[in-house]
Protein backbone atom coordinates (compact mmCIF):
# COMPACT_ATOMS: atom_id res chain seq x y z
CA UNK A 1 0.00 0.00 0.00
CA UNK A 2 1.20 3.00 -0.43
CA UNK A 3 1.59 5.94 1.87
CA UNK A 4 0.14 8.41 0.12
CA UNK A 5 -3.76 7.74 0.08
CA UNK A 6 -4.49 9.75 -3.19
CA UNK A 7 -1.35 10.05 -5.36
CA UNK A 8 -1.58 13.28 -6.97
CA UNK A 9 -2.10 12.54 -10.63
CA UNK A 10 -1.55 14.95 -13.86
CA UNK A 11 -2.26 14.82 -17.06
CA UNK A 12 0.83 13.94 -19.68
CA UNK A 13 1.12 17.42 -20.60
CA UNK A 14 0.56 18.65 -17.37
CA UNK A 15 3.49 16.45 -15.93
CA UNK A 16 5.22 17.49 -19.30
CA UNK A 17 4.94 21.55 -18.37
CA UNK A 18 6.22 21.06 -15.37
CA UNK A 19 9.40 19.10 -15.76
CA UNK A 20 10.04 21.56 -18.66
CA UNK A 21 9.60 24.61 -16.42
CA UNK A 22 11.71 24.07 -13.25
CA UNK A 23 14.39 21.93 -15.60
CA UNK A 24 14.08 25.09 -17.78
CA UNK A 25 15.02 27.57 -14.97
CA UNK A 26 18.10 25.39 -13.93
CA UNK A 27 19.08 25.21 -16.85
CA UNK A 28 18.71 28.95 -17.67
CA UNK A 29 20.36 30.04 -14.83
CA UNK A 30 23.15 28.20 -14.53
CA UNK A 31 24.45 28.55 -17.86
CA UNK A 32 23.84 32.37 -18.56
CA UNK A 33 25.48 35.22 -17.03
CA UNK A 34 23.14 38.11 -17.35
CA UNK A 35 18.82 37.87 -16.36
CA UNK A 36 18.11 39.01 -20.23
CA UNK A 37 20.18 36.19 -21.92
CA UNK A 38 18.72 33.87 -18.72
CA UNK A 39 15.08 34.86 -19.52
CA UNK A 40 16.02 34.36 -23.10
CA UNK A 41 16.92 30.64 -22.46
CA UNK A 42 14.38 29.77 -20.13
CA UNK A 43 11.82 30.67 -22.82
CA UNK A 44 13.43 29.11 -25.60
CA UNK A 45 14.89 25.76 -23.57
CA UNK A 46 11.14 25.71 -21.88
CA UNK A 47 9.58 25.72 -25.71
CA UNK A 48 11.90 23.14 -27.08
CA UNK A 49 10.98 20.71 -24.34
CA UNK A 50 7.03 21.00 -24.83
CA UNK A 51 7.35 21.10 -28.47
CA UNK A 52 9.33 18.05 -28.93
CA UNK A 53 7.59 16.32 -26.31
CA UNK A 54 4.42 16.71 -27.79
CA UNK A 55 5.65 16.17 -31.41
CA UNK A 56 7.28 13.18 -29.84
CA UNK A 57 3.69 12.24 -28.70
CA UNK A 58 2.39 12.18 -32.26
CA UNK A 59 5.52 10.22 -33.27
CA UNK A 60 4.29 7.50 -31.11
CA UNK A 61 0.74 7.96 -31.82
CA UNK A 62 1.30 6.49 -35.10
CA UNK A 63 2.99 3.25 -33.57
CA UNK A 64 0.80 2.33 -31.13
CA UNK A 65 -2.14 0.22 -32.71
CA UNK B 1 49.10 40.96 -27.27
CA UNK B 2 48.70 41.86 -23.12
CA UNK B 3 44.66 41.65 -22.16
CA UNK B 4 44.08 44.59 -20.44
CA UNK B 5 40.27 43.97 -19.65
CA UNK B 6 39.56 44.66 -16.16
CA UNK B 7 39.10 40.73 -14.92
CA UNK B 8 35.82 40.24 -13.31
CA UNK B 9 35.84 40.08 -9.17
CA UNK B 10 36.12 36.46 -9.19
CA UNK B 11 38.38 36.10 -11.73
CA UNK B 12 40.81 38.64 -9.93
CA UNK B 13 40.25 36.59 -7.14
CA UNK B 14 41.52 33.12 -8.72
CA UNK B 15 43.91 35.12 -10.31
CA UNK B 16 45.64 36.87 -7.38
CA UNK B 17 44.88 33.16 -5.98
CA UNK B 18 42.85 34.23 -3.10
CA UNK B 19 40.41 31.64 -3.14
CA UNK B 20 39.34 31.46 0.25
CA UNK B 21 40.26 28.18 2.18
CA UNK B 22 41.80 24.98 0.19
CA UNK B 23 38.55 22.98 1.56
CA UNK B 24 36.02 25.48 1.03
CA UNK B 25 34.98 25.20 -2.79
CA UNK B 26 34.06 21.11 -1.29
CA UNK B 27 32.65 22.65 1.49
CA UNK B 28 30.28 24.34 -0.73
CA UNK B 29 29.46 21.37 -2.85
CA UNK B 30 28.59 19.55 0.53
CA UNK B 31 26.41 22.42 1.38
CA UNK B 32 24.74 22.63 -1.81
CA UNK B 33 24.26 18.58 -2.50
CA UNK B 34 22.57 18.54 1.22
CA UNK B 35 20.21 21.60 0.46
CA UNK B 36 19.67 22.61 -3.07
CA UNK B 37 20.64 26.41 -3.58
CA UNK B 38 22.43 25.90 0.22
CA UNK B 39 25.83 25.71 -1.81
CA UNK B 40 25.14 29.26 -3.59
CA UNK B 41 23.97 30.89 -0.58
CA UNK B 42 26.85 31.09 1.65
CA UNK B 43 28.23 32.53 -1.47
CA UNK B 44 25.78 35.35 -1.41
CA UNK B 45 24.24 34.68 -4.16
CA UNK B 46 20.50 34.54 -3.05
CA UNK B 47 18.86 35.23 -6.47
CA UNK B 48 20.48 31.79 -7.84
CA UNK B 49 19.90 29.88 -4.20
CA UNK B 50 16.59 30.65 -4.57
CA UNK B 51 15.58 29.48 -8.14
CA UNK B 52 17.78 26.42 -7.50
CA UNK B 53 15.77 25.39 -3.99
CA UNK B 54 12.35 26.16 -5.53
CA UNK B 55 12.76 24.01 -8.91
CA UNK B 56 14.71 21.24 -7.04
CA UNK B 57 12.51 21.29 -3.99
CA UNK B 58 9.05 21.40 -6.40
CA UNK B 59 10.47 18.64 -8.87
CA UNK B 60 11.41 16.58 -5.50
CA UNK B 61 7.69 17.42 -3.79
CA UNK B 62 6.18 16.33 -7.32
CA UNK B 63 7.76 13.68 -7.36
CA UNK B 64 6.81 12.00 -4.49
CA UNK B 65 3.30 13.22 -4.45
CA UNK B 66 2.64 11.37 -7.58
CA UNK B 67 3.90 8.36 -5.87
CA UNK B 68 7.49 7.98 -6.91
CA UNK B 69 9.91 4.97 -6.30
CA UNK B 70 13.05 5.90 -4.06
CA UNK B 71 15.55 3.94 -4.91
CA UNK B 72 18.08 2.65 -2.03
CA UNK B 73 20.53 -0.28 -0.63
CA UNK B 74 20.34 -3.30 -0.57
CA UNK B 75 20.63 -3.06 -4.49
CA UNK B 76 18.15 -5.57 -5.86
CA UNK B 77 18.38 -8.83 -4.74
CA UNK B 78 18.07 -11.50 -7.17
CA UNK B 79 17.64 -9.28 -10.27
CA UNK B 80 19.81 -9.98 -13.33
CA UNK B 81 22.82 -7.32 -14.01
CA UNK B 82 21.60 -5.54 -16.35
CA UNK B 83 18.06 -4.47 -13.71
CA UNK B 84 20.94 -4.29 -10.92
CA UNK B 85 23.35 -1.81 -12.88
CA UNK B 86 19.84 -0.10 -13.57
CA UNK B 87 19.17 0.20 -9.68
CA UNK B 88 22.54 1.76 -9.28
CA UNK B 89 22.21 4.39 -11.45
CA UNK B 90 18.43 5.08 -9.95
CA UNK B 91 20.11 5.62 -6.42
CA UNK B 92 22.56 7.86 -7.63
CA UNK B 93 20.56 10.03 -9.11
CA UNK B 94 17.97 10.22 -6.29
CA UNK B 95 20.66 10.35 -3.82
CA UNK B 96 21.54 13.68 -5.79
CA UNK B 97 18.82 15.29 -4.24
CA UNK B 98 20.94 15.05 -0.62
CA UNK B 99 18.37 15.76 2.31
CA UNK B 100 14.86 16.27 0.40
CA UNK B 101 16.42 12.07 -0.27
CA UNK B 102 16.83 11.03 2.95
CA UNK B 103 13.75 12.82 4.36
CA UNK B 104 11.79 11.36 1.94
CA UNK B 105 12.69 8.32 2.92
CA UNK B 106 12.70 8.42 6.25
CA UNK B 107 8.83 9.73 6.35
CA UNK B 108 8.09 6.58 4.12
CA UNK B 109 7.80 7.82 1.17
CA UNK B 110 9.21 5.55 -2.21
CA UNK B 111 9.03 2.39 -0.85
CA UNK B 112 6.87 0.67 -3.38
CA UNK B 113 6.19 0.60 -6.66
CA UNK B 114 3.08 2.40 -7.93
CA UNK B 115 1.56 0.49 -10.91
CA UNK B 116 0.45 3.96 -12.68
CA UNK B 117 1.32 6.27 -15.07
CA UNK B 118 1.54 9.34 -11.86
CA UNK B 119 3.80 6.95 -10.26
CA UNK B 120 6.47 6.75 -13.35
CA UNK B 121 6.15 10.38 -13.63
CA UNK B 122 6.79 10.67 -9.95
CA UNK B 123 10.08 8.83 -10.04
CA UNK B 124 10.98 10.69 -12.88
CA UNK B 125 10.64 13.76 -11.69
CA UNK B 126 12.25 12.56 -8.61
CA UNK B 127 15.61 11.54 -9.99
CA UNK B 128 15.91 14.84 -12.25
CA UNK B 129 15.51 16.71 -9.41
CA UNK B 130 18.56 14.78 -7.97
CA UNK B 131 20.16 15.44 -11.13
CA UNK B 132 19.59 19.34 -11.55
CA UNK B 133 20.42 19.02 -7.81
CA UNK B 134 23.95 17.81 -9.06
CA UNK B 135 24.53 20.31 -11.78
CA UNK B 136 23.52 23.25 -8.89
CA UNK B 137 26.09 21.76 -6.87
CA UNK B 138 28.62 21.84 -9.75
CA UNK B 139 27.86 25.28 -10.47
CA UNK B 140 28.79 26.57 -6.68
CA UNK B 141 31.60 24.41 -6.65
CA UNK B 142 32.94 27.20 -10.33
CA UNK B 143 31.77 29.93 -8.21
CA UNK B 144 33.90 29.04 -5.18
CA UNK B 145 36.88 27.97 -7.18
CA UNK B 146 36.60 31.21 -9.13
CA UNK B 147 35.68 29.86 -12.36
CA UNK B 148 32.27 31.83 -12.13
CA UNK B 149 31.22 34.63 -10.77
Amino acid sequence: MHLLAQPLVLSHFQALALFAFFTSAVFAVISHRTWRERAKEFLWTFLLFVVVGVGLGWVMYLFSR
Amino acid sequence: MTNTATPRPAEAQRRAGRTGPAAWPYVVGFLGWLLPGLGHLVQRKYDRAGIFFVSVAAMAGLGIAMGAKLYVLPFGEGQGMFVGLLHVLAFLGDLGAGLLFFLGWMAGFGRDYLARASGDYGTVFFLCAGLLNLLTVLDAYDIAVGKKD
